[in-house]
């Protein structure tokens, strides 16, 4: 099989390159072992949320200009960084996702724990305040589908209360979900989503509106819409004051959706999407990666001119962690770091941990070396790469999506 | 469900482990009033820290035949009483190539010598009914090990105190006593809730305090001499072994595997600590090392197996007191009787021994109370089944009807036994699985926080395993915390609980972090830190 570009990772970075890359007239085929981190996904994309101990509100791409010139913000220039960004919000309205915010300056979302957070671009139907004062003297109801224990009221009215707020707690039932309550497992949020469509989001919206009277605002959890937003819609449309969301633990529903979003946008222009496939190994000519091999596609090779690689960290096993060393399991790539296990980690649970920093060394153009050697045509994006703490900074989506656009913008001229 | 303590009682029992549980129970089975006070929660010493092998005593019929006797009759007799905390799994002592095969020989002798029933089995026999042993060895023999879940154990033994009238506080510390002449009258407790302090008074009081009983006796004003033996272990992410492996061997480090519900545990290892360590014990780099190496000539398969966590407990070896230079350890039992020994009446030291003989243990100090307060009841712990652990005259009938149960009921009537019934479930939702790695429901955790005295997440863990699981907490930890709040009402407490709970988690991950735990944990950050924004300190 023969393509012009060839994406290895099909998770946020993976599809943003490939759809770029798609949609500049190349013959794009992502290969990708299923997972995503939007699968977990907070509702919002961060730039710069936190630098030296500092929640970063105003000015972050002022701000942005204080990281160590390693870092990928940095080695792509600040300016440049921002005009990549600019695409993003564009971009997704096209696969059908609609985002709010700008690079100018972060606003908050609210954590399902009640804290409010810094973010760049939040998705629109989630809970957002420019300041912290937009809170003050509001009158929110939140609202839970009975049984569901996945949603914290009383953490999300302890943090909104803070902000002087005030809150009234309910929780909802309606009888389209009662096949659900038949088993221990099922009320999470992605079955839950199958089960609110059509008159189930009719049956939700009246229950909502009249345990939300004398409110401002109603705050509901983020289990709506795993294949649509037509769900939410028709929520909002039925329910007489504004609707927010908040997200849920694993499974996001949303997060599916963008990415299933994303995926299918990109087999609309004429994308291949390989799914369930890990790439087992890499033919080189000197310097340049010729062919990769795959477990579903065995002997047969699939060429292409440029690739891409964004597998993720260790949890999307981008990188593995044996007892004595840490490696890039398809190619091999230089990292920042093998050896000593006692240096990975620190013991403090919520302290910077050196693992979140370990990845794939880059030059200034982010292509891998392997043994020191460049690879003239392969380049690295997202969490795979080494040097910074995208948790601890807030930055995860940000590096995503630049490194992305950067690598995009690489294989398509 | 915590009773206000009443002013006069005939026993204080200071510690909330085996021991001191065992020892509450034997009182108020005996009928008197009778008190316990733990300083943190049931367990959180030795008891919670140790390997959960149901020794046979095959260990010691060597080196220490009297201990070996002691443990082979309360193994029989835990058998019988605990039958819902015990696994009767039974044990293979295996010679490896590099091991003399006449120690096996020296081994059985003495076990026939201390009462254990043991058989000489072919090696290759050995390797058909346990597949996970090392198929190289040389020599096998089995014995009546098994494993025990030393949690229910200590929680039966406080129903079962309760339930005959005993009061039982946790989070109450002692801080001094209260004497009047040569005689303790009384103590001091703080209560770490709200730095509360009370004064409650009691004709005897009985330290059963482990490690930390050093410094209770010294706070009495008596000296015994105690070492911290620290012993680290590692859990494995799946149960690898049915049946406990030991190495047929001078008893030496990590030469036991026990398999334990779902887990197995590699074990142990033994060196001295300072005191001031024995509250923050971290398991080392060389020990994991060494857990390994060790553990994998038992089990090759250990190489491969997800290693799920690393612990340690501090035993409390204590000096024998027939020894003047102090350096002599006693073996078995200690039980102390301060008024003979150091002219202080009213007050009684129970140390040393072993997880599996808490009830002997529990036995004597009861004993040497009743002969303090001239009561003359005899001791029943040995007759009387826990409870969780009665006969069923219906076992027949439920034994059939097991397969109809779902794995969460199964998961819960191995954690409660008998008692399984007290957990009110009313509707789908009290069904609704919490923690999915071990099968606790929303009934069961409530039950927990109404009944067993649960305060935060690492009481709810200790009683119904929620976050032992596979996943450390990762997915069910968030929603322990929402439920717990429910019942609280502080939600500021209730976060910062959650932190903690996942902070404690992480000390046993952080020494095995590699392979697919470095995975989970790095994804357990994002999602509680990042998705959730916890451990942010300016928000």
């Amino acid at each position: 099989m023969r393509f012009d570009n060839i994406i290895i990772g099909g998770g946020l970075s993976g599809l943003i390159a490939a759809v770029v890359s798609q949609r500049a007239g190349k013959k794009t085929a992502i290969i990708s072992a299923g997972q995503s981190a939007l699968h977990f996904w907070s509702g919002s994309f961060e730039f710069l949320g936190n630098i030296d101990g500092n929640m970063v509100i105003d000015h972050p791409l002022m701000e942005a200009e204080r990281l160590p010139d390693s870092h990928p913000y940095k080695k792509i220039g600040i300016p440049h960084t921002a005009e990549l960004l600019s695409k993003v919000a564009p971009l997704l309205q096209e696969a059908g996702i609609k985002v709010k915010g700008s690079l100018e300056r972060n606003h908050y979302r609210l954590t399902p724990m009640g804290f409010l957070k810094p973010a760049w671009l939040t998705l629109d139907e989630y809970f957002m305040a420019d300041h912290p004062s937009q809170i003050e003297g509001k009158k929110y109801a939140i609202v839970n589908i009975a049984g569901y224990i996945d949603f914290y009221p009383n953490f999300l009215r302890n943090g909104l209360d803070k902000h002087g707020a005030s809150c009234t707690i309910s929780a909802i039932d309606i009888p389209q979900l009662a096949p659900l309550r038949k088993s221990t497992t099922e009320m999470r949020a992605t079955n839950m989503s199958r089960f609110l469509r059509n008159d189930a989001v009719d049956s939700l919206a009246k229950e909502i509106n009249m345990a939300s009277r004398g409110a401002d605002e109603a705050i509901v959890p983020a289990v709506l819409g795993m294949f649509s937003d037509e769900p939410v819609r028709r929520l909002r449309n039925q329910i007489d004051r504004p609707v927010n969301f908040i997200a849920t633990t694993p499974a996001s529903v949303p997060g599916v959706r963008c990415q299933l979003s994303l995926r299918d946008y990109f087999i609309r222009l004429g994308g291949t999407f390989i799914p369930g496939d890990t790439v087992k190994k890499g033919v080189f000519d000197g310097q340049r990666l010729k062919r990769v091999y795959t477990v579903n596609f065995g002997d047969m090779p699939i060429e292409a001119d440029n690739f891409v690689i964004c597998t993720g960290s260790f949890f999307g096993h981008g990188l593995i962690a044996n007892i004595d060393r840490i490696y890039e399991p398809i190619f091999g790539l230089d990292l920042n770091e093998t050896g000593d296990r006692t240096k990975w980690y620190d013991k403090d649970f919520f302290s910077p941990q050196p693992y979140m920093g370990t990845g794939v060394t880059t030059d200034s153009e982010f292509r891998p070396s392997l043994n020191g050697h460049t690879i003239e045509n392969l380049y690295a994006t997202g969490a795979l790469l080494a040097g910074f703490n995208a948790l601890k900074e807030g930055s995860g989506a940000g590096i995503t999506l630049a490194t992305a656009l950067h690598a995009a913008s690489k294989i398509c001229s | 469900m915590e009773n206000t303590p009443r002013k006069e009682y005939d026993v204080i029992i200071i510690g909330g482990g085996a021991t001191g549980a065992g020892t509450a129970r034997d009182c108020a089975l005996r009928g008197l009033k009778t008190i316990l006070a733990e300083r943190l929660d049931f367990t959180a010493g030795a008891t919670g820290r140790n390997h959960g092998l149901l020794h046979s005593g095959a260990r010691y019929a060597h080196t220490d035949p009297e201990s070996a006797s002691e443990c082979i009759k309360e193994n029989i007799i835990l058998k019988r009483i605990a039958r819902h905390c015990v696994e009767e799994t039974s044990g293979l002592f295996v010679t490896l190539p590099e091991d003399d095969l006449n120690y096996q020989d020296a081994l059985v002798n003495d076990c026939f010598k201390a009462g254990i029933h043991v058989d000489v089995l072919d090696p290759k026999e050995a390797v058909k009914i346990e597949p996970a042993v090392n198929p190289d060895i040389i020599g096998a023999v089995k014995v009546p090990d098994g494993s025990i879940d030393p949690f229910r154990l200590t929680t039966a033994n406080v129903l079962d105190a309760r339930m005959h009238g005993a009061d039982i506080i946790t989070y109450h510390e002692v801080i001094g006593f209260e004497k009047s002449g040569n005689s303790i009258t009384g103590v001091r407790l703080r209560n770490h809730h709200n730095g509360e302090e009370t004064v409650i008074h009691g004709k005897v009081t009985i330290n059963a305090a482990g490690i930390w009983g050093h410094h209770i006796a010294k706070l009495a004003g008596v000296n015994i001499n105690m070492y911290p033996a620290k012993g680290a272990l590692l859990i494995f992410g799946h149960r690898v072994n049915n049946m406990v492996l030991n190495r047929c061997r001078k008893p030496g480090d990590a030469d036991i595997l026990v398999p334990a519900d779902t887990i197995s545990i590699i074990g142990t290892t033994s060196t001295r600590i300072p005191f001031d360590e024995i509250d923050h014990m971290e398991v080392t780099p060389e020990e994991v090392d060494l857990l390994l190496r060790e553990g994998e000539k038992l089990s090759p398969a250990l190489a491969y197996t997800r290693v799920l966590r690393a612990y340690a407990g501090v035993r409390p070896l204590v000096a024998d007191d027939s020894d003047p230079t102090g350096r002599s350890i006693s073996r078995g039992i200690v039980c102390l009787d301060h008024a003979k020994r150091d002219g202080l009446e009213g007050f009684i030291t129970i140390t040393g021994g072993k997880l599996i003989t808490y009830r002997l243990m529990a036995e004597e100090a009861t004993n040497l109370a009743c002969k303090k307060l001239n009561i003359n009841k005899p001791c029943e712990t040995a007759e009387i089944p826990l409870p969780g652990s009665e006969p069923d005259s219906k076992d027949e009938e439920r034994r059939a009807h097991i397969i109809e149960l779902s794995t969460e009921q199964k998961a819960a009537e191995g954690r409660h036994g008998s008692w399984t019934g007290k957990i009110e479930s009313r509707s789908d939702s009290d069904d609704a699985l919490v923690c999915e790695c071990e099968q606790v429901s929303v009934a069961e955790v409530n039950y927990a926080i109404n009944e067993l005295h649960v305060h935060n997440l690492i009481n709810l863990r200790r009683r119904t395993r929620l976050g032992m699981g596979t996943c450390q907490g990762e997915l069910c930890a968030c929603r322990g915390a929402g439920l717990l709040d429910k019942h609280d009402n502080c939600s500021d407490r209730s976060l910062k609980d959650l932190a903690s709970f996942m902070e404690e988690r992480w000390h046993g991950m952080y020494p095995v972090c590699w392979g697919e735990t470095l995975c989970e944990v790095q994804f357990t950050s994002w999602l509680y830190q990042g998705v959730m924004g916890l451990g942010d300190s300016h928000l």
